[in-house]
């Protein structure tokens, strides 16, 4: 699976699941507090129920297919896993949990690094699971409302939301000049791969100039005066999802609180 | 009585900054309504001549003409200008920029500072005409190009034009979704009296379509008139690297070749050829042909 397909198949995924239609509000809500609740968690049991909330929400309500889903954690996850092993060998202090002997010396492993190894593990696949959440059910149209709603420099998402429409039409351009040159054994040696690459590159940021033209006169001729204006109207947010939120949000506070002392 | 011209180019040139001249003392004239094709090869200077009708690009000589005021190119009236002229572009990647089909249809009606509910009725009727509402939350790359054709031509009818530019509306598109195209412009002509003018170098469309027509060469307009006067002059349709429609193409060769008798102008769309060619062998002899091919003995 290449980069650009992955990207496709994601942004395909948030326009179609069953939670498209609702509150983007509501989610971008949910997302990011239960990251940040997940994330300033000092044991494993907060990003626990992050996680398996938000993969619940994912695979039985928004309808996102669970092989899909388990692809994007794979990678994610084993990067993750090998961090924190390393973190449960090299940091901590205090008591010892156990010693490895090595013929030439002793290495020493403390209980509070290896605590500190699974904490930092749980935290991370927590946090991963809402972005996972933000990004497979929100459109990236929506996001750029609420943004502009969070009052996000203007500067900032007008390049993102033309970066983000012209991302898929310059995949495919480049996906057509790479075919063209394959045709034309353009990659049929190491050396020629690398010449074809980077004639592929120069010639697809001629495009991207040429295209920026076009499109500003475009724009122009409908209007265009510096400012893109959205027309915001997504859906309001239910009063019971954002009640059911912040119940959920002050049940993880109570649990991280109550956890604190014993971990 | 002086009939009231919507557009009026006087002696327009423009020459591109490389030194090239785009197009060489164009003058033509267009009344409210009609239907108006710019045919020409690649490269005769078709979108330049359409640029300047919006005043995107603006003449490097001579005078464009608006309802018989010269255009100004300040910000503002060029604003009401483009509100009214409303401009398709041949490639509709150039215009959906929006990463919704909705947002892109409002961008318009959002720059004419229309209040949200106007214009969420305008994008909501715009898609309608156009028959891509179920479109509406889709992101632009999700779309075939027909499709995405119509998106494009509904950006630009949610600001409620007067006069619809389109540049090689059916280019690249299957004969399905080009006539779709086709018919739905003829509608918006006959029903809400929209002024259209199609640059295009797809001359079967053109009898079809136009009540005006418009041939460019190298920068200038070689010819003008109705379609019927134009295309009776095939040596000069040629000798300027285009052609006839295909059905005037055949009654021609039939004439030229086959000394078949049309005293008349040659017939232009399938309708008119059908009908000359029934009159040719009159009823009488279909009938006839028809018993004998029965008993099987016509040869």
């Amino acid at each position: 699976m290449s980069f650009g397909n992955l990207c496709a198949q994601i942004d395909r995924c948030a326009y179609t699941n069953a939670l498209a239609k609702s509150s983007p509000a509501t989610k971008v809500f949910f997302a990011l507090s239960a990251l940040i609740l997940s994330v300033s968690s000092p044991s494993p049991l907060v990003p626990i129920i992050v996680f398996l909330t938000t993969t619940t929400l994912l695979l039985r309500f928004a309808k996102i297919p669970a092989h899909f889903y388990s692809s994007l954690l794979v990678y994610p996850t084993i990067i993750v896993a090998i961090s924190c092993f390393i973190i449960a060998l090299f940091f901590g202090y205090g008591e010892p949990l156990t010693e490895i002997v090595l013929p030439w010396f002793r290495w020493t492993v403390f209980k509070s690094g290896v605590m500190m190894g699974v904490t930092t593990f749980f935290r991370v696949e927590g946090a991963l699971s809402c972005l996972y959440f933000l990004v497979l059910t929100t459109s990236m149209g929506d996001i750029f409302i609420i943004l502009r709603r969070a009052h996000i420099p203007k500067i900032l998402i007008e390049m993102s939301l033309l970066i983000y429409r012209y991302m898929f039409v310059f995949m495919e351009v480049a996906a057509q000049m790479y075919t063209a040159q394959k045709l034309r054994l353009g990659h049929s040696s190491w050396q020629k791969r690398i010449r074809s690459t980077a004639l592929l590159a120069g010639n697809l940021f001629i495009r991207t100039l040429e295209q920026g033209e076009r499109t500003f006169i475009a724009m122009n001729a409908r209007g265009y005066d510096g400012n893109i204006r959205n027309l915001d109207d997504l859906p309001r947010p239910r009063r019971v999802s954002l009640m059911g939120i912040v119940f959920f949000d002050v049940i993880l506070v109570f649990v991280t609180l109550s956890t604190i002392n014993l971990w | 009585m002086v009939i009231r011209m919507l557009f009026r180019l006087e002696n327009v040139s423009y020459r591109y900054s490389d030194g090239t001249l785009a197009l060489d003392g164009i003058s033509l004239s267009l009344a409210k309504g009609e239907r108006m094709i710019l045919l020409g090869t690649n490269g005769s200077g078709k979108t330049t001549l359409l640029l300047h009708l919006n005043g995107i690009l603006k003449p490097t000589s001579g005078k464009v003409y608006f309802e018989d005021k010269p255009l100004e190119y300040t910000s503002k009236s060029l604003l009401d200008l483009r509100r009214r002229v409303g401009f398709v572009f041949q490639d509709p990647n150039d215009q959906l920029f929006a990463p919704t089909v909705k947002q892109d249809v409002a961008f318009g009606p959002l720059n004419l500072g229309q209040p949200i509910d106007k214009v969420k009725k305008s994008v909501n009727e715009a898609l309608k005409i156009v028959g891509m509402s179920e479109y509406a939350d889709k992101p632009p790359h999700f779309l075939s190009l027909g499709q995405k054709k119509r998106v494009a031509l509904a950006g630009v009818l949610a600001m409620r034009p007067e006069v619809l530019v389109m540049d090689e509306p059916t280019s690249n598109l299957d004969p399905r979704a080009a006539s779709k195209i086709l018919h739905l412009l003829l509608q918006l002509n006959q029903e809400f009296g929209l002024t259209l003018i199609l640059a295009t170098h797809d001359v079967d469309m053109v009898p079809l379509f136009a009540t005006k027509l418009h041939i460019m060469s190298k920068g200038k307009i070689v010819l003008e008139g109705s379609p019927e006067e134009i295309f009776s002059n095939t040596e000069l349709i040629r000798s300027i690297d285009l052609r006839s429609p295909r059905i005037t193409h055949l009654f021609e060769i039939l004439r030229r070749k086959n000394h078949l008798l049309i005293n008349k102008r040659l017939p232009l769309t399938i309708g008119e050829a059908r009908r000359e060619i029934l009159e040719l062998i009159n009823f009488g002899d279909i009938i006839k042909l028809k018993r004998t091919t029965k008993e099987g003995n016509y040869a």
